[in-house]
């Protein structure tokens, strides 16, 4: 990002903090420490091409993240919200920032609530990541869906969300319209195309990197906003379902000085989450699109790929305890721009199961598993079969904290 | 005792005498199309001739903000009552109303006072939080002498109605059959009071419980 950005984010943020009055700043945090078991290739977050966070080299105790989310009132309906994470691996920058907006919401006066959100912030796709700082309620780790949209994706830039309130109509729930534009994704996809699917709660962070060498992902390249547009239905509380069309509107063939191409990503999100009653919930979620840049393409057709992935979700909350089971299915299909090597086919397939345990307002235990199919050709070139089994074991405990002034 | 004090002492225990023989209750019990009994319904009673009962005096009532919920979810007031919107909750609330029986804003800060809404007009008021979308509470501003609403249970009291005819309003958010067909006339006998039972013809609509998840963001 660039440098000006950077300071005004650092400045709001010491403005965060510094600003207190009355029930004005709010603070929510974590601390969540891991016992890990992996049995897996090396993880593309260590310099592989392995599908999850953690592998055979990196377990045991390990940091899974902390984070601090402030939000301070502005007025009545201006709030500053900053999420402010550390997940102790290789990112370049020990501390560093998820998400960083300004929310702006009036009063309704009639059935319409219009909402804005200017900063960056995470997109409404993800039926999973519910939780402050955008964790996932039902397991450790999101799918494999949701674990790409975490890392290549954010909005910087604006969103405004028409909502009609149904209460007033007698009808318990409300349709939402979201249209967002923002800048500097022009790097999505890049990731996807050289790895494939991956599952692992390590979202990227606004100046950071992911994986050896670190890829970061929030450049501007082309000089071209992109857009997407959603629904958003919810129904007595009970049903929610999502649709959002992204396209980032990049240039394959646009450069920057640091000569990164820029991808041209879309896609179409379908999403559904029943709660039918108290103690469980239902989530599926689809996508689909493609991606498209010119990067190292000389002398041959531009890179061009298709992808899809679904999952599905089911989870029994009873009192303090939580159980989740989850199927994943993706894919990636290269159609053109061969180079010399193996295509970045993936296809792969996942079982996740997790079990939480609430431990009064502060302390959480997670336990999940997930065991993970896939074929990625491209790992031939790093010596490994190309058919992998991957499981992890986590362990984790959480204490949390929220504090206001 | 002189003679006049003894008249005017047999004509008080007259009246009173009268007064207590002309009270009677009224009991009302709301049943689902099941025969099992609906709570949270609002009852509205209002004698059916003209000024044949001392309208309720405006007094007051609370509204809390508990667990991300409105607690009562559903509260029947007289017009005029001075409603107070307490926070029990850790977290900020921003109540507001675009009913046209009441329209408000009320930030609802931790250590700040907030100041009671009176509700001055008769009709429905629907409640929402600016900050939490998914909580929606109902304010019945009546003008009915006599009101209430239902335990879980589905039944009401009303005690000590003067003897008369009364017209019965029902009303809830989750009640689908059609309003016109929930009013009812009823006897209040002198001595034994009467029983209304109210069957509802249709489902109720989903009544969804309160999941307070004081960690969810909008994500």
């Amino acid at each position: 990002m660039p440098r000006v950005l950077r300071l005004v984010f650092c400045g709001l943020a010491l403005w965060t903090v510094a600003s207190s009055a009355q029930d004005r700043l709010s603070v929510d945090g974590d601390l969540d420490l891991r016992w890990v078991h992996a049995s897996s290739e090396t993880s593309y977050l260590n310099g592989g091409l392995g599908d999850l966070r953690f592998d055979s080299d990196h377990e045991g105790l390990r940091l899974g993240r902390a984070f601090l989310a402030p939000t301070l009132r502005i007025t009545d309906i201006v709030t500053l919200h900053a999420v402010v994470d550390d997940y102790g691996d290789h990112d370049r920058n020990p501390v560093d920032m998820s998400e960083f907006y300004l929310d702006v919401r009036p009063f309704p006066t009639n059935a319409v609530r219009w909402r804005m959100r200017v900063g960056a912030f995470f997109m409404p796709v993800s039926l999973e990541n519910r939780g402050i700082g955008w964790t996932d309620v039902y397991s450790i780790t999101p799918s494999a869906l949701n674990t790409w949209l975490g890392e290549e994706f954010r909005t910087i830039g604006a969103e405004v969300e028409a909502r009609w309130l149904g209460a007033s109509s007698g009808y318990l729930g409300d349709v939402a319209l979201i249209a967002g534009a923002y800048g500097w994704n022009d790097q999505a996809g890049a990731l996807l195309a050289e790895r494939g699917f991956a599952l692992t709660d390590r979202p990227s962070t606004l100046f950071g990197g992911l994986g050896v060498p670190p890829i970061d992902f929030y450049h501007e390249i082309d000089r071209k906003p992109g857009f997407y547009a959603g629904l958003s239905w919810r129904h007595h509380d009970r049903l929610e379902l999502r649709a959002l069309r992204y396209d980032n509107r990049g240039d394959p063939d646009a450069t920057n000085t640091a000569d990164l191409y820029a991808w041209q990503t879309r896609f179409t999100s379908l999403g559904a989450r029943l709660e039918p009653q108290a103690h469980w919930t239902f989530i599926a979620q689809y996508l689909d699109g493609d991606t498209a840049s010119n990067q190292d393409s000389t002398g041959y057709d531009p890179f061009y790929m298709t992808f899809h992935a679904a999952f599905a979700l089911a989870s029994f909350e009873w009192a303090h305890e939580r159980f989740t089971a989850r199927y994943d299915d993706f894919h990636t299909h290269q159609l053109s721009g061969y180079y010399d090597g193996p295509p970045s086919n993936d296809d792969g397939h996942s079982w996740t199961f997790a079990w939480s345990h609430e431990c009064g307002d502060h302390w959480q235990f997670v336990a999940e598993w997930i065991r993970l199919n896939s074929s990625f050709p491209p790992r031939l070139e790093l010596g490994e079969p190309a058919a992998e089994v991957e499981s992890q074991l986590q362990v984790a405990v959480r204490y949390r904290i929220h504090m206001g002034w | 005792m002189s003679r006049t004090a003894k008249t005017a002492c047999c004509t008080l225990l007259l009246l009173v005498g009268s007064i207590c023989a002309r009270a009677a209750d009224l009991s009302v019990m709301v049943l689902n199309r099941d025969g099992s009994g609906v709570g949270e319904v609002v009852v509205t009673t209002m004698p059916a001739a003209a000024g044949t009962a001392t309208p309720a005096a405006p007094k007051r009532a609370i509204m809390d903000q508990r667990n991300l919920a409105f607690t009562p979810r559903v509260l029947v007031v007289a017009e005029g009552t001075s409603v107070e919107f307490p926070n029990s909750d850790s977290v900020s609330h921003q109540v507001y109303s675009f009913s046209p029986a009441k329209r408000f804003q009320l930030p609802l800060y931790k250590g700040e006072t907030h100041p009671p809404v009176i509700f001055d007009r008769a009709g429905l008021v629907v409640l929402g939080c600016n900050i939490h979308d998914a909580m929606v509470g109902y304010i019945y501003v009546t003008d009915a002498p006599y009101f209430g609403t239902t335990d879980a249970a589905g039944g009401l009291q009303f005690k000590g109605l003067p003897a008369g005819d009364y017209q019965i309003t029902i009303w809830s958010p989750f009640i689908t059959d059609a309003a016109a067909s929930l009013k009812r006339t009823v006897h209040v006998d002198a001595g034994e009071g009467a029983a209304l039972r109210v069957q509802l013809g249709l489902p109720l609509r989903a009544r969804p419980e309160p999941q307070p998840r004081r960690r969810d963001w909008e994500y």
